[in-house]
Parts: C-alpha cells; sequence; structure tokens
C-alpha cells in the first residue's frame, strides 16, 4: 500500500523534471523576451516539484491511513474491470470514424452491458444497446443536427 | 428595473419554461443518483445545449445545476447517500427523520428550506452583483493576476488536511494549462507534433473525463456503494410546529450560504456545513442534533440552495468559478458564446437578468416537482447502476465528440477520467486542477503583460489599492491551514492527558 502512495509522488517529480527538461527545449520567441514562452511553465515545473518532494516526506512519514478505496481498487478484480472498460472505450475511440457512429456504438454498448451484466440478462442488455444507440443518434444527429460520423 | 421586467419576459416564455421544466427534471434525476453531483450532471448533459439559444442554454444548464443540488439532498434524505459534497450536511438530520418515519416531510420542507435559501441569494445577487461587476471592471493585468491567484490560494487552502495535495492538483492544472500555442510569442509548447493540441487541452474534455468517467470508473470497481433501501415516505408535508421551528435557522441560514458561496472556491459543501455548524452552535440543546431535528436539515438546505446563486457571482462577473459545478458551468458557456466577465452585464443584460428570473421561477418549480413526484423519484434510485454506468459513459464520448469533432478528443478524455479515478481514490482534490486548467491561459497572458508592463519586477504587487489588498488576502489565505493546524496543536496541549485504563 505504502508503496502505491509512494509511487504518487515519484511521479510527478519525474513529471515536473521531464517537464523542465522540455522547457529548456522550446524555441526561442521571435518578438521580445525571446526566453518569455518558458518563464510561467518554468514556475509550474518548480512548484510541482517543491510540493510532490513535500508529498514524498509526507508519505514515508505519515502513518499509513487505512484507504479502503485505494484497496479495492489495487485489487486484481478491480483492476481486470477498469482496464476491460477501458479497453472497450479505446476500441470504441479506434473505431468511430470508421465504422460510423451508429454501428460503433451499437457495438460499444453492447459489449459494455454484457461485459457488466452478463449474458443472462440478454433481452436487457439488447434493449438498452438498442433503445440508446439509435435515440441518441436520432437526438444529436438528426433533432440537434449534429455532424456525426 | 425595466432590464429586470425584460429578464422576467424572456424567462416566462414558453420554450424557456419547457427547458427550466426540463432541465430541473434531469438535473434532479442526475443528482438523485448516488456518487452524481452537478458538475457531473451538468458536464454530461451539456450536449443538449448545442444548437440552442445562449440565453436558453444557460436556463437549461442552470436549472441542471439547481435541480441536481436538490437531487443530492433527497438521495441523502432518503438513503443517506449524498449526490455529492455539498448534501452530505443533509444527511445528518435528513436521513434520521427518514428513519423516524419522517421522510415526506423532510423532503417537503428541506424544499421549501432551499426556496427560501434561493430566493434570498437571488435578492443579494440583484442588488451586489452589478456593484461588483462595475467594481471588477478597475481591473487591469496585475489586478487579474492576483485575483487569480487568490482565488487558487482559496481553492487550495479549503482543502484542509490536503493542502500539499491541493497545490500538487492545482500546479498540474496549471501544467495542462500551458499545453498549446502561447498567444503572446506564437511558440508552440508541450503539443508532440499532434495538430488538435495546437489550440491547448480544451478543458470541458478534461472537466468531463474527470468528473462523468472517473465517477463512473470508481462507482464500478467500488463495491462498497450503499444499496437503496425501501423506507415508507409518510406524510408529504410538514407539521406547523416544524414549520416555526426551521422559519429561523432558514432565515438565518440563507445569507451565510450566499456569501460562502460567492467567494471562489468555497462552494456548497462548505456553506452547507456552516450552517449547519452555525445552527447546532446556536441551539440550546445541541445533543438533539443528528437524531432527526428539523433544523438540522433545514438550516444546511437554505444556505447550499443560497450558495449556488452566490457562487455564480465570481463566475459571471470575474469568470472565476465558485465550485466544481460553476467551473464545469463557466466552460459550458464560454463554450456556447458567452463571454462571462465584468462587461456582461454591460453587454448582456437581458442574459443575466432572464437568468436570475429564470432561476426565481425555477426554484418554484422545483419545490413543485420534489413535492408532488416524491414517490416517482424513489424510483429513479433503483435504476441498475450497470445499466446507468455505460450510458453515462456514451454520453460522455457523445458530449467530447461534438466538441471538436476529434477522436483525439477521446483519448484525452479517457486519460482524464483515470487521472480523476487515482485523483479520488488518493484524496488528491479535484476543484484545483480544474480551476487552474480553466484560468491558466488567462493567468499567463496576464502574467506577461504585468511583466512587460512592470518591467519584470515585483511592482506587480503594488500596482494598485487592489493589488495590495489582494495579496494580502492571498497570503493570509495561504496561511489559513497552518493557523488551523496550529490553533488544533494548541487545544491538544490544553486538554489534560487522558489517562487509559
Amino acid at each position: 500500500m505504502r508503496a502505491f502512495r509512494l509511487s504518487f509522488p515519484i511521479f510527478f517529480i519525474s513529471l515536473s523534471l521531464i517537464y523542465m527538461i522540455m522547457i529548456f527545449q522550446l524555441p526561442p520567441a521571435l518578438l521580445g523576451d525571446p526566453d518569455a514562452p518558458k518563464y510561467f511553465p518554468m514556475i509550474v515545473a518548480i512548484g510541482i516539484l517543491v510540493f510532490a518532494v513535500i508529498d514524498l516526506v509526507n508519505v514515508r512519514t505519515e502513518n499509513v491511513e487505512a484507504n479502503e478505496d485505494l484497496a479495492t481498487l489495487i485489487k486484481k478484480d478491480s483492476l481486470k474491470i477498469i482496464g476491460v472498460i477501458l479497453a472497450l472505450c479505446v476500441g470504441y475511440a479506434l473505431i468511430f470514424e470508421w465504422a460510423g457512429f451508429l454501428a460503433a456504438t451499437l457495438l460499444f454498448l453492447g459489449a459494455l452491458m454484457f461485459y457488466l451484466n452478463g449474458y443472462r440478462r440478454w433481452v436487457l442488455n439488447l434493449t438498452v444497446t438498442l433503445i440508446f444507440s439509435f435515440s441518441s443518434w436520432y437526438i444529436f444527429s438528426q433533432l440537434l443536427e449534429i455532424s456525426l460520423p | 428595473m425595466s432590464v429586470i421586467l425584460d429578464g422576467l419576459v424572456t424567462a416566462l416564455q414558453p420554450i424557456n419554461l419547457l427547458l427550466l421544466l426540463l432541465g430541473a427534471l434531469l438535473g434532479t434525476i442526475v443528482g438523485i443518483l448516488p456518487g452524481l453531483g452537478p458538475a457531473t450532471g451538468i458536464a454530461v448533459l451539456i450536449p443538449l445545449t448545442f444548437g440552442m439559444e445562449p440565453v436558453s442554454a444557460l436556463i437549461l444548464m442552470a436549472a441542471i445545476y439547481y435541480g441536481a443540488l436538490f437531487g443530492g439532498s433527497r438521495s441523502s434524505i432518503l438513503i443517506n447517500t449524498p449526490g455529492d459534497g455539498s448534501s452530505v450536511a443533509a444527511t445528518f438530520d435528513g436521513y434520521p427523520m427518514t428513519k423516524n418515519g419522517q421522510a415526506g416531510q423532510a423532503m417537503s420542507i428541506a424544499a421549501i428550506a432551499s426556496l427560501f435559501g434561493g430566493i434570498m441569494a437571488i435578492l443579494g445577487f440583484i442588488f451586489l452583483a452589478i456593484p461588483l461587476a462595475d467594481f471588477a471592471l478597475n481591473f487591469g493585468p496585475a489586478e487579474f493576476v492576483l485575483l487569480f491567484l487568490f482565488a487558487l490560494s482559496i481553492v487550495v487552502t479549503l482543502s484542509i488536511g490536503n493542502t500539499i495535495k491541493g497545490f500538487l492538483s492545482m500546479f498540474v492544472g496549471l501544467g495542462i494549462a500551458t499545453i498549446g500555442v502561447d498567444l503572446q510569442s506564437e511558440v508552440q509548447r508541450f503539443t508532440f507534433g499532434v495538430p488538435e493540441l495546437i489550440e491547448g487541452v480544451d478543458f470541458i474534455v478534461v472537466i468531463i473525463g474527470i468528473y462523468a468517467i472517473g465517477e463512473v470508473l470508481f462507482n464500478l470497481f467500488n463495491t462498497n456503494q450503499p444499496k437503496a433501501t425501501d423506507h415508507k415516505i409518510g406524510s408529504k408535508w410538514f407539521t406547523k410546529d416544524q414549520w416555526k421551528r426551521s422559519l429561523a435557522p432558514i432565515v438565518r441560514s440563507g445569507p451565510i450560504g450566499f456569501f460562502l458561496g460567492a467567494l471562489p472556491g468555497s462552494g456548497g459543501t462548505i456553506s452547507s456545513l456552516f450552517a449547519y455548524s452555525a445552527q447546532r452552535q446556536l441551539s440550546k440543546n445541541p445533543s438533539e442534533y443528528g437524531k432527526g431535528k428539523v433544523e438540522g436539515l433545514v438550516a444546511p438546505e437554505s444556505a447550499n440552495s443560497a450558495s449556488a446563486v452566490g457562487a455564480l457571482i465570481p463566475t459571471l462577473t470575474m469568470a472565476i468559478p465558485g465550485s466544481g459545478a460553476t467551473a464545469v458551468m463557466l466552460g459550458a458557456l464560454i463554450m456556447i458564446g458567452v463571454t462571462p466577465g465584468p462587461l456582461l452585464f454591460e453587454d448582456s443584460p437581458d442574459m443575466v437578468w432572464t437568468l436570475i428570473n429564470s432561476m426565481f421561477i425555477g426554484n418554484i418549480i422545483l419545490v413543485v416537482l420534489n413535492i408532488a413526484l416524491v414517490g416517482v423519484l424513489m424510483k429513479v434510485l433503483h435504476t441498475p447502476p450497470k445499466v446507468l454506468y455505460p450510458i453515462i459513459l456514451l454520453l460522455s464520448f457523445i458530449g467530447v465528440y461534438t466538441l471538436g469533432y476529434s477522436t483525439v478528443d477521446f483519448y484525452i478524455l479517457l486519460i482524464a477520467g483515470v487521472i480523476g479515478l487515482l485523483m479520488r481514490v488518493m484524496n488528491y482534490p479535484v476543484v484545483p486542477l480544474i480551476l487552474a486548467l480553466i484560468v491558466g491561459g488567462d493567468l499567463e497572458q496576464e502574467f506577461q503583460r504585468s511583466m512587460v508592463i512592470y518591467d519584470n519586477s515585483l511592482g506587480i504587487l503594488f500596482a494598485s489599492p487592489i493589488t495590495i489588498v489582494l495579496a494580502i488576502l492571498t497570503l493570509l489565505s495561504l496561511m489559513y491551514p497552518l493557523m488551523v493546524t496550529w490553533f488544533k496543536r494548541r487545544k491538544r496541549k490544553k486538554q489534560p492527558p487522558t489517562q487509559s485504563l
């Protein structure tokens, strides 16, 4: 648990250092002070670094509080649920423009419903998928005239 | 005065009344669902405003906003599960009233308390918003820099116990705001060659990701979510005695909520908790609180509703959102072409007064809705989460796509969702990130302008009496957590050591 908690400030420290390197690589401004585009990001980078170091010290010295949410999150089952849902979302993003809104949404919503509710509740899954896919397409594309692929 | 009446006429137009009703109903439904608050509600329902007249879109969003606040309290009272932070205080005495068989009474008196809180705040808005907007017209680059810093400092330091994480969250938000072209020098920064990032990261995408996707992911893995339970509604109307006891707490808490709500960053949670705490401290029998005392329910409800109106003051007059929900609303306003700021009251008074009048009418509609539809609203609580969450995910994707017609935003949405989930689990406050992301671009631009004007010196701090006052306020607000810790330690030292038995 502590290792997971430590990973956050360490991530922020790394992030600030990478951010600083990227700031130094920014091209100079052609008008006015050449370093003007770097000042504000540099303040931000230093801010992240300073507070991440304090956070790291805090995590190392404080008593580890019971964090039920974190304990549940790092369980294998939770990570699997989140992983599958994110994978389905990425899949939706990948096929969205290629397959078009309606087909992609039918596949995405159907897959989500079947994954979350199981195959036994196929009537509910199919009903929700069909109703929401077609109604959202109708509302956004036809009624609100929003251009969907 | 005629502008106010014109606003009333516009608000009473059938289409706007219909949108008001729709927004109030949708907001109530969203708010009543555990885990979904006003911010998520507005974020998910933003696409509904596309293609609408700005005034109508504003009316709909505001109705969703205070409808969700109402709804949040319903689930607090009925199942002890606040829709969001601002409804937490309603659980203290609201849920015990439900357990005592007074669910109907609790909901009706809470609705009336919200109505009165809202009306008091609207009156406050009418008298204070214009002077505030006029005052804001005196602001130059240096004043804006200090104002943004003050707002950020308040948001960060109000996350007491998590101040360091609040600062981190704020700086990360500012960091995200630096992505894209620097408008002063036209230098591209941190775009990684992705053309869609040249204009920067759309904060609405991040907001929808953090609130909607983050919430859905959190609720899906978190099996400890309280389950809906059936309780008897009882009488739908409160008694004369309950009303008598409620009147003073309602009248007292409304102004508290309004002023706290108007402070950038304080929001409904602090307003309602403060009102509850003040009411309890004023009581002759504080030990009765938490056991179903009607005063303990109406005080935070009145304050919560008033703070929602109060939070619109910095949002509309200075483009500084007072809470997560108003941050989302600010983003949505900018998206539909409304530019909040001091000039809004001069350029579009009709819009502002229509909104205020619609809020007045909306509060009345909400009371009627919430009392008449108590039984129906309770059924919303029984929507299976595993049906609801896929639909929210879908709506988030549609909303994001319609912002920029680019699937690149889908990936930003998902990254923001994961960030939102991790921040929630690891107790990193989200509001500083959101506020920093929203004001970050303007803060940097004004900062660069000030640096040019004041020749890269700290003269910016002493540019005018306003900057001096804001600098002092910022310093005081930054010292606030330190003072709280110091007082706590002092109090602990004063207490006699307890002997273990």
